[in-house]
Parts: structure tokens; C-alpha cells; sequence
């Protein structure tokens, strides 16, 4: 049984739709890359799985339950998901141990000092553990987004989501980024991720979604998919992309 | 005496509500546009006494400031009438808040831009009016709306030196006819509704002289 | 000079009710202060409702009370209030009445800095499965609170000036205490002056400890919000 099943995902934002019926499933321990083009409704999707947005029609079944129904618990749902931003949208006012303890603390209920043993470990795994009393704003771009990581995978969540990770990073601190995810990746991490990156893309995935203009339009492995695939979008993209040398 | 009666009999004392505003904020201007002037130079002893006027007239209650003027200078000899007291202390006090304004928004004026006029050779006096006080006073207007609603905020105090605006009107009214409640209710909507046209019409001068690119701090 | 020491016997005389004044005074500033802080973050609170409607009525709450001067709304419940019955002493029009103001000024400032603020840590925050509530407790307030220690401590440097006003619906404050003895020994100049001079001494005190408090808040990267 899949972990995530989404089917015909419908997504309309004052009169313009967004997503036209998509379709797609994540099984526990597998991991999938959402890519497209800008607008192809990619971000919009994986927002719509923790309820972020709302839909506007389809159904999203997660772990057996349907989360579109209208008495669904969301603040339940939410944390069982983590979830990564593009622009890490770390805590400012706490430091990096601090924001990773917040949600162990105030959503698992863990006692402190258990929490900040829990976020010291995570710390260590991603190479993290020096800079955690240092505040947001003196950690590099590779720094917060590793950290963000960790907040989000500390809270031991079914699924993590990942939104455009390395779209904000320079190329240097991005590989920093790629490196880390790709460990989650060899360990089994159930992951769904947004990105345009394709060297981001073929590191992390067992397969790739690729979405044009609201619809899923194909899937499949990264190297099938990048180079001279059959639909004329799809090679589109990936010759605009990806270094056809 | 309908509500409406009320109204029309506190709409007077409006008048004089207004003028008392616009001459407070005329004064203060004055103060505050002098001391942020000068502030520029160089001068110790200047700074050290604008530093202390500032302090002094920031800190001190204007209520306390109005009977030091009004009740008190009378005593060592000086008689100012009620309505260039209550003006003098709005200009002193009102002048030393917008000054404070006027300096950060005098020094968030790029160096670079007063540099690049120095080179090319004008004098401080043309630099100040062609290039520092265009962008400064843009860049003051979101303080100084401020600082003149809280002007028209402390007219009411005029009724203590017998000026006939609003509040005194109000206060024999409800004397007379024991309406208090309806009354107060109206001075307040009053106030609101100058308020409100204020800041009306600030907004409307500073689109008229906004510039794209200058966004005030 | 002779006239000075009559003057400063005068003072010293009169001591017990400046001093009487003086409590009065402190203790109205401080109400208020805490009051107005109190009421200023439930009103940032109601002005992030999900409620329209509860929001627009903050906005023009918090609009109408900033909009009208400090005196009409002690005025309104002093005078206002008796003809119908309600009849509230001198202390209690003020601290409601000062509450109220200072709340809606208190409330304006955590708004102007709840704008600065990075709206993604919030969507970051819901992503993680926290509660409105939690989130304003958690994230917004302690970061919209540091942004605007200037602009709250101004308020407090205010309230201290604000309290002289109490005198007028003849609250016992420390101006009113310096009033009376001007009236009786007729040296008003002199008598208003050292009213005055105190005044200065006392926000000198706040703006020391103002100072200090905006260097502890203040962490990277949420540097305060200038001074006001």
C-alpha cells in the first residue's frame, strides 16, 4: 500500500488552475523528485500533501486516511511530515539547537534535556554539531539549509518534503546540501522533493514525476528521462536543463 | 437639544481646534528644521546645547510646559497671551521630536551622493537644499505625520489657558446639560474626524512628491 | 538667595504630600505601562485573527484610539459616565482610561514590526504542525517584542509624561501636588519649574534602563527596529 496516494488533484487559485488533476503515489521508503517547468504547478502540489494549500478537488490518501475530508485533523498531519523550504525559513530568534528542540519540545512533548540529546545526534549526522548555539544569521546558506534538515527529519516525520532545497544556494554550498540529502537518500528516507535541479534529481531519487502545466506528464528514472525521451515536453525541458555534451 | 445641536455648537470650538494645530505644527517645523540644521556644524558647544534642548523638551509634560509658560512666567514678569503660549509650547516641544527626525532622515542621505556634489564643486548651501533636503524631507514624512496628529492630540490641553476650542466648548455644554456622555462621545468623533482628514491629506501631499527609488526608512 | 531658601523650606515643608504625589505618580506609570503592554499584545493577537472581521474591528479599534486625543477618553468616562449612574473614582477612569490608549500605541508598534518580520518562518512553523496560537507565542511575539523595544519603551517615557494629564480629572499625581502648594505660596514659576526638573530626572532614569534593555535583547539578525 503506498504511503501517499494522491488522485486527480485539482487546484484553483482565484479563477486559475493550477493543478489539473494529478496523480501519483510515494510508497514508504522510496523516494521521488517533482520536476517541470516554473508554473507547472510542482510547489503547488506538494503543498496541497501537508494541507498548506487547500485543494480544490481530488482526494489525498495518507498512511489509509483520506486527508481531504473535512474533519481531518491537519495539525496532526503536518507533524507527521517534515518539510524543507527553499529559503530555510529558520527560527530567527533561536539558535540552531533551539530550533530544532522548539517542535521536540512543544509538539512531541519531550522533555528538554531529551530533546536537545535527540538534536545533538541529528546535528552530528549532517556535520552540523559546532555551529549549534550559533543563530541563523551567522550560518552560511549550506549551514541553514542542513540545519533546516534537521529540524525537519528530528521530529521523525512518515515523509519528508523538500521544496526547491538548493534553488537558493550558490553552487558550492548547494553540493554541501546534495551531499547530505543524498545520506537520507542511502538510508532509506521516504522523501518527495521540488526542484529544477537535476543533478540535485538524479542523486536523490528512485524516480523522477515530471509535471507540465498542472499534469503529471511522465515518469521514470533519471537517466530515461533526461536524455531523449519520447514526449516532445519532456525533451524540451532537459535540453534547456542539462549539458548535452 | 437634539445631538445634532451638540454637534453644531462643538463644531465652533473646531475651528479653533484647527488653528491651534496648524500654528503648533508651524512652530514646531520651525524649531525642528533650525536645530536640524544646526546640528551640522561642527561646534561642541552647539552640539552639546541642541543635545540638551532636545533632551530637555522631549522629556518634560506639556502640560507642565504650558503652566511654566502661561501661569508661571507671569510671576517673573512675561505675560503671553493664551494662544502664543499654547503655540510656543507646541513649537518647543513638537521641535525638538521632529528634529530628531529630521536627523536620521539627514543621515540616511547617502554619503556618496554628497560627496559626488562636493566634487563638483557646490557649496554647502546648495548641497543642503538641492541634495540633502529633497530626499531628507521625503524621508521624514512618515514621522512627522506622526508627530503632527500628536499635536492636534494635545490641543485639548488649551482649555486650561482658556482657549475656546473643542474641549472648553464641550465641558461647559456638559455642565449645562448634564449630556456628558453624548457630548465626550461627539468631541471624540470629532477629533477622529480631523484626524482622519489629517493624515488624509499628508498622504496625499507625500504621493504627490514621492519619488521612485526613495523609499523612506 | 533669600527667596530660594523660603522657596526650598517651602518644598521641604510641603514634602510628605509631594511625596504622596510622587507614589501616586509612579504607581499610575507603572499600571499603565503593564496594562498597556498587556492589552497591546491581546490586541497584536486579535489584529492576526482569522476572523475578517475581528480584524478590521482591531484596526478600527486600535485606529479610533490613537486617532482621538488622551483627554477626551478620561473625560468621557469621568464626566460621561456619572449622569448614568456609573460612578468611577479618579484612579480607576485613569487606569482604564490610560490602559486603553496605551494598549492601542503598544499594539500599532508590534504591528509595524510584525510586518518586518520573514513571513516564511511562519508558514514554516504551520508546516511543522504548530497552532495558530503556538506559533504567536512561540515565533511572532518573542521576535515582533524585541523588534520594538524602542518604540515600547518611548511609550513608557510617554506613559511617565502622560500621567501629569491625570491632574485634570483631579487625580492626586505629583503635578497635582506641586499645583496646590504654587497656589498657596504663589511662587508658580519656581514651583512648575522643579515639577518640571523632576520629571526630566525621572525619564532619565527610564532611558538609562531603556538603554540597557534594548542591549540584552538584541540578537543577530533581529537588531532592533532604529530608535523611535
Amino acid at each position: 500500500m503506498a504511503l501517499i496516494d494522491v488522485q486527480d488533484l485539482i487546484k484553483r487559485f482565484d479563477g486559475k488552475e493550477v493543478l489539473k488533476g494529478v496523480t501519483m503515489s510515494l510508497s514508504e521508503g522510496q523516494s521521488k523528485v517533482v520536476m517541470g517547468a516554473s508554473g507547472c504547478g510542482k510547489s503547488t502540489l506538494l503543498k496541497c500533501l501537508n494541507l498548506l494549500v487547500s485543494p480544490t478537488s481530488g482526494r489525498i490518501i495518507f498512511k489509509g486516511e483520506d486527508i481531504t475530508r473535512p474533519d481531518m485533523d491537519i495539525h496532526r498531519l503536518r507533524q507527521d511530515i517534515g518539510f524543507v523550504f527553499q529559503h530555510f525559513a529558520l527560527y530567527t530568534h533561536l539558535t540552531v539547537e533551539e530550533n530544532i528542540t522548539l517542535g521536540l519540545r512543544k509538539i512531541k512533548k519531550m522533555k528538554t534535556a531529551a530533546a536537545r540529546e535527540k538534536a545533538a545526534f541529528e546535528l552530528e549526522r549532517v556535520g552540523m554539531i559546532e555551529h549549534r548555539n550559533k543563530y541563523p544569521a551567522h550560518l552560511s546558506g549550506g549551514q541553514k539549509q542542513r540545519a533546516a534538515i534537521v529540524r525537519a527529519l528530528a521530529m521523525d516525520p512518515a515523509v519528508l518534503f523538500l521544496d526547491e532545497p538548493t534553488s537558493a544556494l550558490d553552487p558550492q554550498m548547494s553540493r554541501e546540501v546534495v551531499t547530505v540529502i543524498n545520506k537520507l537518500y542511502l538510508d532509506n528516507i521516504t522523501m518527495l522533493c521540488v526542484t529544477h535541479d537535476p543533478f540535485l534529481a538524479k542523486y536523490i531519487s528512485d524516480s523522477i514525476v515530471f509535471m507540465h502545466e498542472g499534469v503529471v506528464v511522465a515518469e521514470d528514472v533519471a537517466e530515461r528521462l533526461f536524455y531523449e525521451h519520447e514526449d516532445p515536453r519532456v525533451r524540451q525541458f532537459y535540453l534547456s536543463v542539462i549539458d548535452h555534451r | 437639544m437634539t445631538f445634532g445641536n451638540i454637534l453644531i455648537i462643538l463644531a465652533k470650538g473646531a475651528g479653533y481646534t484647527i488653528l491651534v494645530t496648524l500654528a503648533g505644527i508651524g512652530a514646531g517645523l520651525a524649531v525642528g528644521l533650525l536645530i536640524a540644521v544646526l546640528q551640522t556644524t561642527k561646534v561642541k558647544a552647539v552640539q552639546l546645547l541642541l543635545a540638551a534642548y532636545t533632551f530637555v523638551f522631549r522629556s518634560i509634560p506639556l502640560l507642565v510646559l504650558l503652566f511654566i509658560v502661561f501661569f508661571g512666567l507671569p510671576g517673573m514678569g512675561i505675560r503671553i497671551p493664551p494662544f502664543l503660549s499654547m503655540v510656543l509650547c507646541l513649537g518647543l516641544v513638537s521641535g525638538a521630536y521632529l528634529a530628531e527626525i529630521f536627523r536620521g532622515a539627514m543621515a540616511a542621505v547617502s554619503r556618496d551622493e554628497i560627496t559626488a556634489a562636493e566634487a563638483m564643486g557646490m557649496k554647502r548651501v546648495q548641497i543642503f537644499f538641492y541634495i540633502i533636503w529633497p530626499q531628507m524631507f521625503r524621508m521624514a514624512v512618515p514621522g512627522m505625520v506622526n508627530e503632527f496628529t500628536s499635536v492636534l492630540k494635545y490641543t485639548p490641553f488649551a482649555y486650561t489657558v482658556g482657549i475656546p476650542e473643542i474641549m472648553k466648548e464641550a465641558m461647559s455644554l456638559a455642565a449645562l446639560t448634564l449630556r456628558g456622555l453624548e457630548i465626550y462621545l461627539a468631541v471624540g468623533i470629532i477629533y477622529y474626524l480631523i484626524y482622519k482628514a489629517f493624515v488624509l491629506l499628508f498622504e496625499t501631499l507625500e504621493k504627490r512628491f514621492r519619488i521612485p527609488g526613495l523609499a523612506g526608512e | 538667595m533669600i527667596l530660594m531658601d523660603a522657596f526650598v523650606q517651602d518644598l521641604i515643608h510641603y514634602s510628605p504630600q509631594i511625596l504622596a504625589g510622587l507614589k501616586n505618580t509612579l504607581l499610575l506609570m507603572a499600571i499603565m505601562s503593564v496594562t498597556g503592554i498587556a492589552g497591546g499584545i491581546g490586541l497584536f493577537y486579535l489584529s492576526l485573527a482569522q476572523n475578517r472581521f475581528l480584524r478590521r474591528g482591531t484596526e478600527r479599534f486600535i485606529s479610533f484610539f490613537i486617532g482621538t486625543p488622551l483627554l477626551v477618553h478620561l473625560f468621557l468616562m469621568y464626566y460621561g459616565l456619572p449622569p448614568l449612574g456609573i460612578r468611577l473614582s479618579a484612579f480607576a477612569v485613569a487606569v482604564i482610561g490610560f490602559t486603553i490608549n496605551v494598549s492601542a500605541y503598544n499594539a500599532r508598534y508590534l504591528m509595524t514590526a510584525y510586518n518586518g518580520l520573514d513571513k516564511t518562518q511562519i508558514e514554516a512553523a504551520r508546516a511543522q504542525g504548530f497552532r495558530f496560537f503556538q506559533i504567536f507565542r512561540l515565533i511572532i511575539l518573542p521576535q515582533a517584542l524585541r523588534l520594538s523595544v524602542p518604540s515600547l519603551t518611548n511609550q513608557v517615557i510617554q506613559n511617565l509624561k502622560d500621567t501629569s494629564v491625570a491632574f485634570l480629572i483631579q487625580y492626586p499625581d505629583f503635578f497635582a501636588q506641586m499645583q496646590e502648594i504654587a497656589s498657596t505660596n504663589f511662587q508658580f514659576f519656581k514651583t512648575y519649574v522643579a515639577a518640571g526638573l523632576v520629571y526630566l530626572a525621572l525619564v532619565s532614569v527610564i532611558v538609562a534602563a531603556a538603554r540597557r534593555l534594548e542591549r540584552k535583547v538584541a540578537l543577530p539578525g533581529l537588531e532592533t527596529l532604529g530608535r523611535a
